[in-house]
């Protein structure tokens, strides 16, 4: 860390190899897409690598990596937001739809039970219901069920108090609860 | 304990972080309320879903991609550098002649601008020419900004100096007025103290011979004035012609100026000859002025 600090490439490199799976999973899951989760993990470990200077030790690198990804997957994610909802009213695309809920619907062609259960469907499901939370939820539930962060370590990545990630973890996994029962039936 | 508070609690309650006060109520109410045990049920299940979502991996050209921008980023912040601190051996050097050659130019459009400054500035009027004396050089700030060695009207000079006849004169008619001033001054420059001083400098430079000739006709005068110092390998750098007067400004050979004196005295009268030129080293400006004498009617 030290060798990165005083702008070792070598030694950022080897960073970037130890944290890249996890911080990708991050995007991954905040993003719900491949390739957008590509550009932000290439764009959180530059700006890791221009302020490692700021990183003071406090937490863990990890965590203050993560909490890079998670700033930036949700400023991309606003920059989507705005793109589809100024697509969505443009002449091109004259029929407003609820993205959301275009999301959870089940394909047309409605797949068999059998489909249904097919790992990667229901991989895909989840993500969707993932998706389809505000970002506030989907960023502690990610954190807490998916890269088993601690309450302590949710709040430093996403500067908010032990009880709100509480709260908010209880209502994104409400939500998700309710969204696969949708779209799976019965759990 | 309500159905609401318990499903509120869920959450925690799956994770094991309910306080032991709140455990039991819930679990009393999770034996009795089938909505609340199937809510926790599903819960979990959710959960176990999230959970068992597969790991994905990151594209192969993740790292090279990002390391590839990282050295392009610290190239380009030292290339900033390089271009800022780098080339200094080259560019110091540079800059020096620069200013040396700015410094060297001024001085020399100085020089030569001087004398053309000076004589633009005359009055077009009546004008007699004076060299300016060492004491100048000594004179206050103030004083300096002052034309020295320039052109001063006649009529208070006439006032202000006492009456000097040239002997040559006495042979010819005598002016019906007795002329003033007329005198005849050098300074030697070498014999200047040195002085660091810019104004110090540019008096010494302004050192000369001032001479005021009386002479019948100005034009034929003026002529073999020029032959004289032609002669004595003088260059002449200006010629001014006035009304009734003309000024020749030119460049001696100082050990040559006693010289120059022998061959005007037959040309006209000098109208200060106490004086005795002691010849130095290099050049030495000399302005003539030749004034037409008025004849006695």
């Amino acid at each position: 860390m030290s060798l990165c600090k005083k702008g070792d490439v070598d030694a950022f490199e080897a960073l970037v190899k130890k944290h890249q799976k996890a911080m990708f999973n991050i995007a991954y899951r905040m993003m719900g897409s491949y390739e957008e989760a590509s550009d932000v993990v290439q764009d959180a470990f530059i700006s890791a690598f221009r302020g490692i200077k700021g990183f003071k030790g406090r937490a863990k690198f990890s965590t203050w990596l993560s909490a890079i990804v998670m700033n930036l997957s949700k400023n991309r994610l606003k920059q989507l937001r705005a793109r589809v909802h100024h697509e969505k009213y443009s002449i091109d695309n004259p029929l407003p739809m609820n993205e959301r809920r275009a999301q959870r619907e089940p394909a047309s062609g409605e797949p068999s039970p059998l489909e249904r259960l097919e790992k990667k469907d229901i991989q895909q499901k989840v993500q969707d219901c993932i998706g389809s939370l505000d970002e506030e939820f989907r960023a502690v539930l990610v954190l807490r069920d998916i890269r088993g962060f601690s309450y302590d370590e949710i709040g430093d990545v996403l500067k908010v108090p032990e009880g709100t990630v509480k709260s908010r973890l209880f209502r994104a996994r409400e939500a998700v609860k309710d969204c696969l029962k949708m779209v799976m039936g019965d759990l | 304990m309500q159905c609401s508070d318990v499903r509120e609690k869920l959450s925690a309650y799956i994770e094991g972080i309910v306080p032991p006060e709140e455990k039991a109520p819930i679990d009393e109410h999770l034996k009795v309320c089938e909505r609340c045990s199937k809510s926790l049920a599903d819960l979990k299940k959710a959960i176990a879903y999230v959970r068992n979502l597969e790991e994905v991996e990151p594209p192969p050209w993740m790292t090279q991609k990002v390391m590839a921008r990282v050295r392009s980023e610290t190239e380009s912040k030292r290339g900033i550098l390089q271009r800022i601190f780098y080339p200094l051996h080259i560019k110091l050097p540079i800059e020096a002649v620069a200013v040396i050659f700015v410094a060297l130019m001024s001085v020399h459009l100085y020089r030569t601008m001087q004398p053309e400054m000076k004589l633009s500035k005359a009055p077009p009027g009546e004008v007699a020419l004076r060299a300016p004396s060492v004491e100048k050089e000594e004179m206050t700030p103030a004083d300096k900004e002052k034309p020295t060695g320039q052109f001063m009207v006649a009529e208070k000079r006439a006032k202000k100096r006492e009456e000097y006849r040239a002997p040559a004169r006495a042979m010819k008619p005598e002016p019906t007025a007795p002329s003033y001033d007329a005198r005849v001054r050098y300074e030697p420059a070498a014999e200047a103290p040195p002085s660091t001083s810019r104004m110090a400098r540019v008096g010494r430079e302004r050192e000369g011979i001032s001479l005021t000739m009386d002479v019948k006709e100005i034009t034929p005068a003026g002529r073999e004035i020029e032959e004289a110092l032609v002669q004595l390998g003088g260059r002449i750098i200006e010629k001014e012609h006035l009304q009734d007067r003309s000024l020749i400004t030119a460049e001696l050979d100082s050990q040559k100026v006693n010289d120059l004196l022998e061959k005007l005295r037959p040309i006209g009268d000098f109208k200060d000859e106490a004086w005795a030129y002691e010849p130095r080293e290099g050049t030495v400006r000399i302005a003539i002025e030749i004034v037409e004498t008025a004849v006695n009617p």
